[in-house]
Formats: structure tokens, sequence, C-alpha cells
């Protein structure tokens, strides 16, 4: 299991079929590299969601396959594992919609996070501290019944949850959907501190770009299915495209880089 | 008067106590529930497969009571461990209605399997618990209560503490609400739903045996156990599918109401009414409070 590559992840040009018809992915290739915050941008249905279960291998409920195209983690080949096995190398997804178990306490969904993991109660205990010095929020309200925190702490303890599994790689889908503007900031700056402090390395959906890649190493976007640009988040930011089509700094009518890339063809055949 | 009291008082205890023996059923099928949010057509036949098992280990085999038992109880183990290995698990990612049907398949091999192993005839358990009223309660309260009934309370009351206690304070008690709520969440923490499967379908399967050997001394060990489970199907509805309280309570109530509608209403339709009337009460439920007496609710904030 030695991993000497700078990238804890590495996917090369996979494609994603749902129901062996529906093609999701039409090529997504990109890495990670160990100990950054990496970012994956793009519209709804642009295929961040896809991306990040083909990765996690949560595809496989929702019958969808990696056709073509390979993912490495840590050196290793992912293609036969159970989510759970994925758990247990370090990787895992906190998905979409914070699915909190809504019945349990605040803390109950805390520890189940260490399912996979065989620690004594003690233990258990002193990760859960651990944990709540990033979440001092969740611990106020750990006797509180999951379905009834708010939106911002539903997603902590999604994060947190996933945190008591010891994870080097997290991949977060979309952590700031609906949420207020000042719970986005609180959100982001939790994660930057687990990828600073425990070294946690990052890969994270978004669609709000800009707080995304201002919080990030690298960025890519994605498109219908296919990487469009990346870069390191400086470079993105500042990029003319991004600003105009996903930042909504725009002069003129573009929606996205397909109708960039067919202007630039056209001016490129009448030069 | 107080004679009337007394008969009503009767019946009323007699109907709780049976109940609990709807309870005994209805458990196994709540907890086949709260983690595959299927409802187990099987469990009439995990009820007869089970109990047979045990008649035959005792009757054929001359093996003592307790050791039959405990063998029995491993049966069943068996049963779900083949069950999440054969059924669940090529299943995993098909919809609940696929499990549904597949678990009334499953049905019929159990049954068709208790048959060719063990034989058709219908077989007298002997717990050595008489089904007659306790001396000392009808000299004393002058109640006549069957030592049978009582022994169902005490036995649904254990099984309720204990599944109580298993689901609260263990580790896979927190994996089995988990999976409850959102098994593709619980799957990406790492929850592995085979062993969630495989601990409800053996927990199953042991109330299944428990519930049997109750039943089966009272009518008879027979194939009629399979369609007595279905009796569960109303007391899930009003106790809720998801409630292990639930199915308790629920199984109470469909047991009193029962009796005494059958002893107090019965003669006016010709009596007979206890085989329909808890059906009709779980119509009402259905269409005043769909998610049972303790069945979870959605929780939507809004």
């Amino acid at each position: 299991m030695s991993n000497n590559s700078a990238n804890i992840l590495d996917i090369k040009n996979i494609e994603v079929r749902y129901d062996n018809v529906i093609l999701a992915l039409h090529d997504v290739s990109l890495k990670v590299p160990k100990g950054k915050v990496v970012a994956l941008l793009g519209a709804n249905g642009a295929g961040k969601s896809t991306t990040l279960k083909a990765v996690s291998t949560m595809l496989a409920s929702e019958r969808g396959k990696v056709t073509n195209g390979s993912i490495e983690y840590d050196g290793n080949a992912i293609d036969k594992q159970t989510p759970s096995q994925m758990v247990g190398l370090g990787m895992v997804q906190v998905l979409e919609g914070r699915r909190c178990f809504g019945h349990l306490t605040v803390e109950e969904n805390i520890i189940s996070g260490a399912y996979s993991r065989k620690l004594s109660k003690g233990d258990i205990n002193q990760e859960l501290e651990k944990i709540y010095t990033y979440f001092i929020r969740l611990k106020e309200r750990r006797k509180s019944q999951a379905a009834f925190t708010s939106g911002g702490e539903q997603q902590m303890i999604a994060v947190a949850r996933a945190m008591m599994a010891k994870p080097k790689m997290l991949l977060l889908d979309e952590p700031t959907m609906g949420l207020a503007p000042q719970l986005v900031a609180e959100i982001f700056n939790i994660v930057k501190e687990l990828n600073t402090k425990e070294g946690v390395s990052i890969l994270l959906a978004e669609q709000n770009t800009n707080v995304a890649l201002k919080n990030s190493d690298y960025g890519y976007i994605i498109e219908t299915g296919r990487v469009m640009l990346d870069g390191t988040a400086e470079s993105l930011l500042n990029d003319d495209k991004v600003k105009e089509l996903y930042l909504g700094i725009s002069k003129k009518g573009r929606k996205n880089f397909r109708d960039v890339l067919y202007e630039e063809n056209l001016n490129k055949k009448s030069n | 008067m107080v004679d009337e009291l007394l008969f009503f008082m009767e019946v009323l205890v007699g109907g709780l106590l049976a109940g609990t023996m709807y309870s005994l059923v209805a458990l196994g099928f709540v907890l086949i529930f709260k983690a595959s949010a299927t409802f187990n057509f099987s469990q009439g036949a995990m009820v007869f497969f089970s109990v047979l098992a045990f008649c035959g280990f005792m009757q054929d085999f001359n093996i003592p009571f307790v050791l039959a038992f405990i063998l029995a109880a491993l049966l069943m183990v068996v049963v779900g461990l083949c069950t999440e290995r054969l059924v669940l698990r090529p299943l995993m990612n098909a919809s609940e209605d696929t499990v549904l049907m597949a678990t009334i398949g499953l049905g019929y091999v159990l049954e068709g399997l208790a048959q060719a192993a063990w034989g058709v005839e219908v077989r007298r358990l002997d717990l050595g618990i008489g089904d007659f009223p306790v001396p000392w309660i009808a000299d004393n309260l002058k109640l006549f209560i069957s030592a049978l009934d009582i022994t169902a309370g005490l036995v649904a009351a254990i099984m309720i503490i204990g599944l109580f206690l298993l689901f609260k304070y263990t580790k896979i008690g927190l994996g089995l609400r988990a999976v409850a709520d959102d098994a593709g969440a619980a799957s990406s923490i790492g929850i592995p739903l085979k062993h969630i499967m495989l601990l409800v379908w053996s927990a199953a399967g042991v109330v299944a045996l428990v519930a049997g050997c109750m039943w089966g001394a009272r009518a008879g060990v027979q194939f009629a156990l399979v369609d007595l489970a279905l009796k569960a199907l109303p007391v899930l509805i009003i106790g809720g599918f998801s409630s292990i309280p639930g199915a308790i309570i629920g199984g109470l109530i469909i047991g009193a109401v029962e009796k005494v509608l059958e002893v107090y209403i019965g003669p006016f339709f010709g009596g007979a009414i206890e085989g329909w009337a808890p059906y009709v009460l779980a119509i009402f439920f259905l269409l005043y409070r769909p998610e049972g007496l303790f069945g979870e609710k959605i929780i939507r904030r809004v």
C-alpha cells in the first residue's frame, strides 16, 4: 500500500453510464494531490456527483458503472470495492443533501461514522471530543434529534460523521447547498481547518464557484460530462471565461463552454 | 353486576395476553421492515419452519428440550445467513418491490423444505405449560386466565426488553438504526449492509421460533401457522411498521378488541367476527393514522 506518487487520487479518462445506457460522464480526468483541496465545479447535471460516486464506488447502488478509464486511489486501482471497503481504505464521501440519520441524535449520528473502526468506548469518546473542537455548535446540540437541527448543522453533522471514520480523503458533494452566505463561510472554514490540521485531502463538488475556488488549491470545471478547463484556483478565478460563465461577470450572452469553444472555432476558421 | 364485570375483565385480560402472541409474530416483521423497508412475506413460513424443526429435533431425534431449542435457533441463524447470501445480496441494488416478491418466493421455499424434512402431519408441541386457567388466579381473583397466555405475555416482555437494549446500546444496534433511517448514507460511512441484514434476519428467525412455540403449543404445529402470521398485518398497521413498541401495543389492541367484540357484538353477526374485526380496525387506522400509533413519522423541517 505504499504510494510514492504525489497524488492521492488519479482519475484517468473515465466514462460512466447509468443502466448501461445513459451516458453521464464522457471523459473525465482529474488528480487530487496529497493534502490539497480540489474543487470540481459545474452546473446541475454536469456530472459532479457522478464523478464523486464513481470514486467512492457508490455508483453501483444507483445502477451506474464506470465503463471506461481508470481510477487510482492511494496507488491502487478502484474497481471491485464496496463503499464500506473504501471507507476502510480511508475514503469517505459526504453525500449531497447531508443525509443525516434523522431519528438518531446528533451525537449518535457522529458516532455512527466510527462504525468501520474497531474502537473502544473510551477511544470513541476521545475522538468525539476532538471532532467537537472543529464543530463547536454540534456539541451544544449533541442530544437533539438530527432531523430537527438546521440545514447548516446537518451539514456539519454529515462532515463530522465522515471525519469519525478517520479519512485520508474526503469527497464533499455540494456542502453549501441551500445555506446562507454566513454558514457557507463557516462550513468552508471548517473544511479548510480539517485539511490543514488533520491533513485530509479533499475533493469537493460545488456550484458556488467563487467561494469554492477561494478555498481550494486547484479546480476543474466540467460540463455535460467532460472536463472543460482546469488550473490552479487562482488562475481559474482570474480566467475571463470562468468569470463570464461561472462568476456572473458577463459581457456577452454566452452560457457555457460549448458556446465559447464554438465561437473560438468560428474565429479560427474565418482567420 | 360484579359477575358481569369479572367476566368482562376475564375477556379483556385473556384478549390482551392472547394479543402478545400476535405481538411476537409482528415483532419479526418489524425487525426486517426496519432494515430493508420490506414487508417480509416469508415471516409466516419462518414461524412454521422454525417450530417444525424444533418439534422434529425433539420428537424424531429425542434431543432434550433446551438443546433442541438452541439447535432450532441456530438453524434460524443459518437460514438468515443463507437468505442474506442467496437472496438479499444479489438483490442489493434492486427496488424494494423486487425484494418484496423475493420474500414471497422465500416463503414457499421454506414451507416446502420444512415439510420435505419433517413431514406434513400436525405435531403436538408440549411446552410443559398447560393451556388451561391458572388455579391460583382463578381462586383468588376469580379470573380464568390461561397459563399459556401468561407465559406468552412474559416471553414477549423479555424479548422486547432484550431487543430494545440491543438496538439502543450496542454498536450493531446503532448501525441498524442508521440503516433504517438512510441505507445509502449508512453505506457511505462504511456501515456494511450485509452485517445488518444478517443480524435482522437471524433475529427475526429466532423471534419466529419463539412465536411458533407459543402458537404451536396452543394450536398444534401445522401448516396453518403460516396463515396465522397474516394476523400480524392489522397489528402492524395499528402499531406502525417500523416500531417495536408499536408491534407490542398493536398486538395487545388487536387481541383485546377481537375478543371483546367477539363476546359482546359477535352474537349480532352470528359469531366468528374475530376473524375480520381486526382488519376493520386496521382500515380505520389506514384512513386516519396511516403511520400507525408508533410508526416513525416522516420528519420534515419547514
